[in-house]
C-alpha cells in the first residue's frame, strides 16, 4: 500500500466525495417520479388494456369474424359465435387472456370493423388470474371507462388505419349495410 | 408418349389429358373455380387461363388437351392480368361479407382474390341483392354469393343423378335454386354444398358456429350408417365436435356422401344419450355407479348360469359395434358364460345369403369392390333399392347407367326410376315366379344343357314357367320380361345387387337358389347390400351361433381347439340358437338372460309386440347402448357405451374392407369391450386387455382371415381381408338343397286385398337416424305410400292420415301418393317408435333361412280421424 492510499483511508476521502455529490444533488430537480401519487400521461398510441368498441346503440361492434384470434401470436383471444333467431351471427363470448397478451396489437390491425382496441390504461394489476381473463362485458366496460366519447375515434384515426375505411363497396351489400349506416 | 413443357418443366405423359391435369400431375398449380375432379370440364370461370406458344389467345387449361411439343406458361404477366380481370368481374356481384360468411378461410374465391387481387373494383353498379333462403331445414342458400360456376348443378345432375337444382335466370341475375324455389325436394345428399367453392350453399348444422381456422384436429373415421363405409373427417375444436365433413377424392366414396353420412352425425350429441349405468329396481331404472352395475350384472349372470345352466343365456350383437367389441362379446358369451347362443341381426338375411352362395360357389361374401360396379357390362338389381339402403353403392349404378350400361331392376326401386333400362315391377310377393321365368328363358337363350356338375343338374331340374303364366301371376307384360332376358343373356360380366327383401319371404330360400342359378348362367358378380356398418364384421368375428371368428364352422375340431388354446377357454361344440331361436325361447321361457350390445332389437325385428313379450319374460336383460332405445327401456341393466366418434375401432364393410375409425371427442360411458371385460373380471376371468392393440393381435392369431393384421394395415388405403390371411375354405356340398316346387308359385295374389310392404327409407333406414335432429327435421314423421287409385278409393289425399290395421295391431300414418307402386300395396317404413310396419306384423319365419318373413301381410285401411 502506498502512502497516498493510506492517507485516503485514514481521512475517508471517498466518503467525503460521495457526501459532496449528495449535497450537490440536493439543489437540483428530482428525476424519479413519486408513482403512484404522481402519474405520467402515456405517450399517444400507447398499447395498454384491451377494450371492445361499443356502438351508439349500446351493443358491441364486433361481428365475430375471428380474425383477431387468428392473427394473435400468443393465441390469447377466444371468440365463440352462434346463429341468432333471425339467422344473424351472434358473438356469445369474446374473451381475452390479458396475462398472456404480448401487446403487439395485431388484433387491432386485423379487425376489419375497428371493433377491438388497446387503450392507454395500464394499471390493471390484479390479485387473481381470473381478473385478467376478460369477457365481453368487461371488455365493453373498458371501452366506456377509457375510450368513451371522441377519444376512441381519434385513437383509431390517428394510430390505426383499418382497411374498412378504404373499402369502396356500395351500401346495398348484406354486411356493410349495417356498418355504413352507422357512419 | 406426349411431351409438353409447362413453365419450363418437361412433362411426359402416356395419355392425352387436359393441360390442367398435366400441370397438376407435375405439381404445378393452376387456379380454378368451376373445375372439379369429380365433374366434367366446364370452362366457365376462365381462371385457369394459360398462355400456349403459337396460340395467340389465352386458353382455358381445363378444356384444352395437350399435344406433343406444346409449350405452356401458366403464370406470365398476361395470364395474371387476365385472372385479375376475371376476379374483378366475379366481384361485381359477390358481396364482401367475408367476416360474416362461414366459408371465409376455406373459400376458393377469397384465396384467389388474395393472390391475384384486385384490391378495388371499377364497377359503379350496385351489387345484386338476394335474400338468404332459410326455407330448407338443413341447407341455407345465399345467392348473393353465387358465382355461377354450376358445380352444384353438375354434381346434382351428373354424379348424384337427382337433378334437383338448376340455374335460374340469365346474365348477372343467374342463381341456383331447387325447382320448388323454396325447400329442396331431393335426396339431401348435400354434395352440392361440398362442391360449392364459395359460401352460396352451406349446411345449417354448424352455421356461424365455427371458423375453419379454429379447427384443432381432423380425425379420419368411417360413417356409422350403412355397410358401404364411407370415409368422413370429424373436425374438432378443443373438446367439442365442430362438424363432420367428407374429404374430396378420399376413401371409397371419393368424397361423396348421402344424407345420413352428411347430416346424420348429430345423434352423437342427442339428448337420448345414456350417461350413467342404470339398474331396474322396483320396476324403475335407477342410476347407479359403474362398479355397482358391473357387480349386479355379474352376480345375476352367475346366478342364472348356476340355476338354469349356460344354455339359458344368450347374446345379441349389433351391427354398429366395432370388430373389437363383437369379438370380445362372442368370446365372453362362448367362453366365459359357456353358451353358443350368440347371434346378431346379420343372421336375418345377410349371413344366410352368404352361406347359401358359399355352398354353391365356394365364396359367398361380396368379393368385388364397389367401384367395380361401374366397370361391369350390366347390372341386375333385386330385393331392394340400393340408392336408399347403400346410397353410395347406388351412385355407382346410376353412373353405370349414364355410361350406357343396361340396368335391370326387380321390385320397387324408386331411386333408380330414371336410371333403369328395364324395370320389372311384379305384383307384390310374386318375385319368385318372375325369377323362375327369367331363369327358364335364360336357359333357352344360353342354350344351357346342364348336367356337368351337381349344381348344373339342379338347375336343369327346375321346371319352367312360361312367360304367359308369369304375365298372369306377376302382372308383367311379356315384352318386358323378354327384353330383360335379352339384356341379361348379352351380359358378360354383370353385377348382381341383392337386397334383403328378396330373402325375407316365405319363398326366400327358393329365391336365393333361383338367383344363384341366374348368376351361374350369366356369370354374375354378387353384391349383397348391407344395412349396418359392421354387418360383415359380425359374420367375420363369429357372432353367429355356429361359426367361430374367421368364418370357420364350430364343428371343425382343429380350428375349435386352436381357438380354445389361444383364448384360454373351453367352448361348447353344439350349435347355439339363432336370433329367431333366442327370441322364441325367451318367449317360451327357456332363455332366462340376454345380453345385447348396440342393437335396438325391439324396433328392428318384426314383430315388435312378440319381441317385447319375449323380453319381458326374461329374468335378466342387459343392454349396452349409447342411446336410450325401446330395448334399453325393457332392460334390467343398462350400461352406457361410447358412441361412434368417441372411441377407436375398426369396421368391415360389405366388400370386406377393414377400415379404422378414429376417436374425435370424449364421451360418457365405456367402450363395449371394456364393459364386457369388467363383467368378465367379476366372473373370475380376467381378459387382461390393455388396449385395442391387444384385442386385434388376438383376432389376428385366432381368425385365419385376419392373420397378422395390424392397425397399420387397417389405417392404410386398402385392407380387404384376407389381407394376409387364408381365404374361407370348407366343404362345399349341395346336399339337402331341394328343387323348388314350381306348382306352388302359381298362386295369384288376390286383387281386392291390400298388402303391407316394408319400405326401406333413405332418411330413416332404422331407429338410429331418428335421434339425429337434422335428419328428423328433413323427415319428421313416418309416411306411408299408396297408389292414387287406392287413395281415391279410400278418399284420402296427400297429408291425410291413414289408419292401417292387421290382427296384430294398428297404426296411424301420414299418406304420400306414389304413382309407381301397385294398387294393392301400401308401403310402410319402420323407423319411428311404435309407428312402424314391424308393429303390425306377425312373428313368422322362413323355414330354411330362419329369418323373419315380411310377405303376405294383409292390412285394412281407412282414413283416420282428422288431427288437430
Amino acid at each position: 500500500m502506498t502512502i497516498k492510499g493510506l492517507a485516503k483511508k485514514i481521512f475517508l476521502i471517498e466518503i467525503l466525495k460521495g457526501m459532496a455529490l449528495t449535497l450537490k444533488m440536493m439543489f437540483t430537480h428530482a428525476v424519479t417520479r413519486q408513482y403512484p401519487e404522481e402519474k405520467r400521461e402515456p405517450f399517444p398510441g400507447f398499447r395498454g388494456l384491451h377494450a371492445l368498441v361499443r356502438k351508439e346503440d349500446g351493443t358491441a361492434r364486433c361481428v365475430g369474424c375471428g380474425l383477431c384470434a387468428a392473427i394473435c401470436p400468443s393465441q390469447c383471444i377466444h371468440v365463440y359465435t352462434s346463429e341468432g333467431v333471425s339467422h344473424e351471427k351472434i358473438v356469445d363470448r369474446y374473451e381475452i387472456e390479458v396475462s398472456r397478451c404480448v401487446y403487439c396489437a395485431f388484433c387491432v390491425e386485423a379487425c376489419p370493423f375497428r371493433a377491438v382496441v388497446l387503450t392507454d390504461h395500464f394499471e390493471y394489476a390484479a390479485y387473481t388470474r381470473d381478473d385478467l381473463y376478460m369477457g365481453k362485458e368487461k371488455l365493453l366496460s373498458n371501452w366506456d371507462r377509457f375510450m368513451a366519447g371522441k377519444k376512441g375515434n381519434e385513437y383509431f384515426e390517428k394510430f390505426w388505419h383499418p382497411l374498412s375505411s378504404d373499402f369502396s363497396a356500395s351500401g346495398n351489400q348484406a354486411i356493410f349495410k349495417k356498418i355504413n349506416s352507422e357512419g | 408418349m406426349i411431351t409438353v413443357t409447362i413453365n419450363g418443366k418437361k412433362i411426359t405423359l402416356e395419355k392425352q389429358v387436359t393441360v390442367l391435369e398435366a400441370a397438376r400431375s407435375a405439381g404445378i398449380k393452376i387456379p380454378t373455380l368451376c373445375h372439379h375432379e369429380t365433374l366434367e370440364a366446364f370452362g366457365g370461370c376462365r381462371l385457369c387461363l394459360v398462355e400456349i406458344e403459337k396460340i395467340p389467345k389465352l386458353q382455358t387449361s381445363c378444356t384444352i388437351y395437350i399435344t406433343d411439343g406444346m409449350v405452356v406458361h401458366s403464370e406470365t404477366e398476361r395470364v395474371v392480368n387476365a385472372r385479375k380481370a376475371m376476379l374483378e368481374f366475379l366481384l361485381i356481384n359477390h358481396p364482401l361479407d367475408c367476416p360474416y360468411c362461414d366459408k371465409a378461410g376455406e373459400c376458393d374465391l377469397q384465396d384467389l382474390a388474395a393472390k391475384y387481387g384486385p384490391t378495388t373494383g371499377r364497377f359503379a353498379e350496385g351489387k345484386r341483392t338476394h335474400p338468404e333462403s332459410y326455407d330448407d331445414p338443413v341447407i341455407v342458400r345465399n345467392m348473393e354469393r353465387c358465382i355461377s360456376c354450376t358445380r352444384c348443378v353438375r354434381m346434382c345432375d351428373k354424379v348424384q343423378g337427382a337433378s334437383a337444382i338448376s340455374m335460374v335466370n340469365r346474365t348477372s341475375k343467374t342463381f341456383v335454386e331447387p325447382f320448388s324455389g323454396k325447400r329442396y325436394d331431393c335426396e339431401y345428399c348435400g354434395n352440392c354444398l361440398s362442391v360449392c367453392p364459395v359460401g352460396a350453399i352451406m349446411s345449417r348444422m354448424y352455421k356461424h358456429k365455427y371458423r375453419p381456422w379454429y379447427i384443432d384436429k381432423n380425425i379420419n373415421t368411417i360413417c356409422s350408417y350403412c355397410g358401404v363405409g364411407c370415409s368422413v373427417t370429424a373436425q374438432v375444436k378443443g373438446d367439442s365436435l365442430v362438424r363432420v365433413v367428407p374429404e374430396m377424392g378420399k376413401g371409397l366414396n371419393k368424397g361423396l356422401l348421402c344424407v345420413r353420412g352428411r347430416f346424420g352425425y348429430d345423434y352423437v350429441n342427442s339428448s337420448a344419450r345414456l350417461k350413467t349405468p342404470l339398474i331396474r329396481r322396483n320396476g324403475e331404472l335407477q342410476q347407479v355407479t359403474w362398479s355397482e352395475a358391473f357387480k349386479y350384472a355379474a352376480d345375476r349372470l352367475r346366478d342364472i348360469k348356476e340355476r338354469y345352466g349356460s344354455e339359458a343365456i344368450a347374446g345379441i350383437a349389433g351391427g354398429r359395434c366395432a370388430n373389437e367389441d363383437i369379438y370380445i362379446f362372442q368370446k365372453f358369451i362362448r367362453g366365459v358364460l359357456g353358451s353358443n347362443n350368440i347371434d346378431s341381426i346379420a343372421n336375418f338375411s345377410y349371413a344366410p345369403a352368404q352361406r347359401f352362395f358359399e355352398r354353391i360357389f365356394g365364396q359367398g361374401v361380396t368379393a368385388n369392390s364397389i367401384q367395380g360396379i361401374s366397370n361391369s357390362d350390366g347390372i341386375f338389381v333385386v330385393g331392394g333399392d340400393p340408392t336408399s339402403i347403400n346410397p353410395i353403392l347406388g351412385l355407382q349404378i346410376r353412373a353405370a347407367y349414364q355410361q350406357g350400361i343396361p340396368v335391370i331392376t326387380v321390385g320397387d326401386t324408386p331411386g333408380l326410376k330414371r336410371f333403369a333400362t328395364c324395370m320389372l315391377k311384379p305384383n307384390p310377393f310374386t318375385e319368385t315366379a318372375l325369377l323362375v321365368s327369367l331363369l327358364s328363358e335364360l336357359k333357352v337363350k344360353k342354350q344351357f344343357l346342364g348336367g356337368n356338375s351337381s349344381f348344373e343338374r339342379l338347375i336343369n331340374n327346375i321346371s319352367a314357367l312360361s312367360m304367359k303364366e308369369v304375365e298372369d301371376i306377376c302382372g308383367l307384360p311379356t315384352d318386358n320380361i323378354a327384353s330383360a332376358v335379352n339384356m341379361l343373356s348379352n351380359m358378360t360380366n354383370p353385377s348382381i345387387v341383392i337386397g334383403k327383401d328378396i330373402l325375407q319371404r316365405t319363398d326366400g330360400h327358393i329365391n336365393l337358389l333361383l338367383l344363384s342359378a341366374i348368376m351361374y348362367l350369366i356369370n354374375g358378380r354378387v353384391y349383397l347390400l348391407s344395412e349396418f356398418p359392421n354387418e360383415q364384421g359380425l359374420v367375420d368375428m363369429g357372432c353367429l351361433p355356429d361359426m367361430l371368428p374367421g368364418g370357420r364352422p364350430i364343428e371343425i375340431e382343429s380350428f375349435k381347439k386352436r381357438y380354445e388354446e389361444i383364448v384360454g377357454l373351453n367352448i361348447s361344440s353344439t350349435h347355439g340358437l339363432s336370433l329367431s331361436g333366442i327370441i322364441e325361447n325367451a318367449y317360451t321361457g327357456k332363455i332366462k338372460a340376454i345380453q345385447i350390445i348396440g342393437e335396438n332389437v325391439l324396433s328392428n325385428i318384426p314383430d315388435s309386440n312378440y319381441v317385447g313379450k319375449a323380453f319381458s319374460n326374461l329374468e335378466l336383460l342387459i343392454v349396452q347402448d349409447s342411446l336410450m332405445t325401446e330395448t334399453a327401456g325393457l332392460a334390467h341393466v343398462v350400461l352406457p357405451s361410447l358412441s361412434w366418434l368417441e372411441r377407436k375401432g375398426s369396421y368391415t364393410n360389405l366388400e370386406r374392407r377393414m377400415q379404422f375409425m378414429g376417436k374425435a371427442v370424449e364421451g360418457d360411458g365405456l367402450e363395449d369391450w371394456r364393459i364386457i371385460s369388467e363383467i368378465s373380471k367379476m366372473l373370475s376371468f380376467d381378459m387382461g386387455y390393455k388396449g385395442l392393440e391387444d384385442i386385434l393381435s388376438e383376432i389376428a392369431r385366432v381368425s385365419p382371415l385376419h392373420k397378422d393384421i395390424t392397425y397399420n394395415d387397417i389405417s392404410g388405403d386398402e385392407c380387404i381381408w384376407p389381407y394376409k390371411g387364408e381365404p374361407l375354405r370348407h366343404g362345399v356340398s349341395l346336399e339337402g338343397m331341394d328343387v323348388p316346387d314350381i306348382g306352388s308359385l302359381l298362386k295369384k295374389p288376390a286383387k281386392d286385398r291390400v298388402y303391407a310392404v316394408f319400405d326401406k327409407e333413405l332418411f330413416h333406414p332404422d331407429s338410429l337416424s331418428r335421434k339425429s335432429a337434422a335428419i328428423s327435421s328433413i323427415s319428421p314423421e313416418p309416411c306411408s305410400r299408396v297408389n292414387r287409385a287406392l287413395a281415391d278409393r279410400l278418399s284420402v289425399s296427400e297429408g291425410d292420415y291413414l289408419n292401417i290395421s292387421t290382427d296384430a295391431g294398428s297404426i296411424e300414418m301420414a299418406v304420400k301418393i306414389d304413382e309407381d307402386i301397385p294398387e294393392n300395396v301400401v308401403m310402410i317404413p319402420n323407423n319411428f317408435e311404435g309407428k312402424g310396419i314391424f308393429n303390425i306384423m306377425q312373428w313368422k319365419l322362413n323355414p330354411v333361412l330362419k329369418c323373419p318373413v315380411l310377405d303376405g301381410n294383409e292390412v285394412k285401411l281407412k282414413k283416420a280421424e282428422a288431427r288437430s
